[in-house]
């Protein structure tokens, strides 16, 4: 998997919330894991154009709290569905696990990212080093990246992938 | 540097030393399901091609969040899961009526100890840190553990709370728990493990640990922890339980951040609509009519929450707009509440108790709220929804509280009934 998102940034503050504002509750509540379902959803919470705009490789910029709420996976698998990746400065723990289960790259501990990007600026993430660049403002800044074993589970599309691979492992070892 | 309890527990999980930050797939002396999603635990170890779990005499599936099925579908689910746990062999199947709330039971009957790893489908497994034990919930990824063995874990930080002082007359430990996960700054708190010790807690016996250790996954806590001290150690030597695994933060153990707390401090709290952590004094919500009270959860279905319950309605009856359950939390304590008469004071009040398990806070599939109504309760959780209804609203308080409530018609303090 390439680690190297070059994108648009798009801008949220904190607390965006992983029922309404991600992908709708119902979505939730009905266990919609259908990834062309949950695209069309993404974001519209916020906003209901979202789905339209953002392209593949842009990065989710947000503050505290990303996706809080109760952990349901819906609105991460919304995001994997466009592609895209996130980076924040906090994520609550389920659903920090649920961003791994559905494979979406992510920096989850990015202290005071929100005042180093604006929406539209043209931004370039690597998860695999932690390395966040802003190109519109020509700086750059390090971040912790997730441990490699994670991004193996992310690479391989997410925690079904990897149990399977993980299992098929165990089987030839016998 | 120094070791917290959670490093020293998850360390011998993998067999080397770990430390906070790192990441580990641990293997459980435990592992637990509840209910109907054993069956969708069997229908995912299907779809995998795994026929036999990894290990399955670690493996304990209980039947408590509705043991007496009140519809034919949970029947047909509970018959599902006695076959999902014959066809398993798993080593530990408590059917219902055979233990009671699987976060309470596997403590009393010493399946779970000091020192242990329990991994978990169920969050509110944190219950088992009133002994000492580290439970870890992975909701459906509890599906790799059965399979595979472990599951990748961050190694939590932790943040330690030192309880000083009394509490004052009226006041329990479940005003002490609500109370302090307000407090709690959730972005501290958030992935660590929140250990109880300081000097009061020789105070709190075991069933006021479990109330204790319950709420803080309500503010993003990845488990909890209480001390093993001499009150813990007097408890387990009581029932015959090993508690040689028992292991304590070191001295000079990096935590996250210490707080002191004063038991002293606080009074009656309540929680609001919509969330655990929106809590306020009772002087702030007195007097506010409820048709429904309920005495049980994981939180608070102890003996000493029921005995509670009974100082304040014995001799009482519950006022005629309110229905009242309590629910004990296994047979055991359902047993000695029957030896010690509170059973009794309860039907003389006009309450139903119903068979030991999670009770109505289940997700109110039995006695839940019609639209409108008001409920006073014990429960973990308050979201619009949880007990049925989603319009309708749910205070969560104290079993002094609660029962003062239920017998008032409304929320009252439970310190004017006790001075009585």
């Amino acid at each position: 998997m390439d680690w190297l998102f070059r994108g648009r940034c798009w801008k949220f503050g904190d607390n965006v919330g992983i029922d309404g504002d991600m992908a709708p509750l119902e979505l939730a509540i009905s266990r919609e894991t259908r990834l062309e379902v949950l695209r069309e959803v993404f974001m519209a919470g916020i906003d209901p154009d979202f789905p339209r705009k953002v392209q593949a490789g842009d990065l989710i910029v947000a503050g505290k709290r990303f996706a809080q709420g109760n952990p349901h996976i819906q609105g991460l698998l919304a995001a994997r569905a466009h592609g895209v990746g996130v980076v924040v400065e906090s994520i609550p723990r389920g659903s920090f696990r649920n961003a791994i289960s559905a494979g979406v790259p992510i920096l989850p501990r990015c202290e005071g990212v929100c005042a180093l990007a604006e929406s539209g600026d043209e931004l370039e993430v690597d998860f695999a080093s932690g390395r966040f660049r802003n190109l519109t403002r020509n700086f750059e800044r390090q971040f912790q990246p997730l441990p490699a074993m994670l991004l193996d589970i992310i690479a391989l599309g997410g925690y079904k992938e990897a149990l399977r691979r993980r299992l098929a492992a165990m089987d030839a070892a016998r | 540097m120094g070791q917290t309890a959670t490093e020293k527990i998850l360390s011998r999980a993998v067999g080397r030393t770990v430390r906070a930050g790192e990441l580990i797939y641990p293997e459980p002396d435990l592992v637990t399901v509840h209910d109907w999603y054993t069956v969708n635990v069997h229908d995912a170890l299907a779809e995998l091609g795994v026929n036999r779990m990894k290990h399955p005499e670690r493996v304990l599936i209980c039947t408590d969040h509705e043991p007496l099925a009140v519809s034919r579908q949970a029947a047909e689910r509970q018959a599902r899961v006695r076959w999902v746990a014959r066809t398993h062999e798993v080593g530990h199947f408590f059917d219902a009526g055979r233990g009671g709330h699987g976060h309470v039971f596997p403590m009393e009957m010493g399946l779970v100890r000091p020192g242990m790893f329990v991994f978990a489908y169920d969050p509110h497994v944190t219950n088992y840190g009133a002994v000492g034990c580290l439970g870890i919930a992975l909701v459906v990824e509890i599906v790799e553990v059965l399979a595979c063995g472990s599951a990748w874990v961050i190694v939590p930080e932790t943040v330690r709370v030192n309880l000083t002082g009394a509490l004052r007359p009226g006041v329990s430990i479940r005003d002490v728990a609500q109370r302090l996960i307000a407090d709690l700054d959730p972005d501290v708190v958030d992935y660590t493990v929140v250990e109880f010790g300081g000097p009061a807690l020789a105070s709190i016996d075991i069933d006021r640990r479990i109330t204790l250790v319950n709420t803080p996954l309500e503010i993003g806590a990845k488990s909890a922890l209480a001390e093993i001290d001499e009150t813990a150690r007097a408890w387990f030597e009581a029932r015959g339980i090993d508690h040689s695994q028992a292991v304590m933060s070191d001295a000079d153990a990096p935590f996250r951040q210490v707080i002191d707390f004063d038991l002293g401090l606080v009074e009656p709290q309540v929680a609001q609509p919509p969330t655990p952590d929106q809590v306020c004094g009772i002087s702030d919500v007195i007097g506010r009519p409820v048709h429904h009270a309920f005495i049980g959860s994981c939180a608070s279905s102890s003996l000493a929450d029921l005995r509670d319950a009974a100082r304040i309605l014995s001799g009482r009856r519950v006022s005629p707009s309110v229905r009242m359950i309590i629910t004990p939390g296994s047979n055991e304590i359902a047993r000695q509440a029957a030896q010690e008469g509170l059973i009794e004071v309860f039907m003389q009040a006009g309450v139903m108790v119903s068979a030991p398990g999670c009770g109505p806070c289940a997700g109110g599939r039995i006695a839940p709220l019609a639209a409108g109504e008001t409920s006073i309760n014990t429960g973990t959780r308050n979201d619009p929804g949880r007990l049925g209804a989603r319009d309708a609203d749910i205070y969560l308080a104290s079993p002094l509280t609660v029962a003062a409530s239920a017998v008032a018609g409304c929320i009252a303090d439970p310190r004017d009934f006790l001075q009585e």
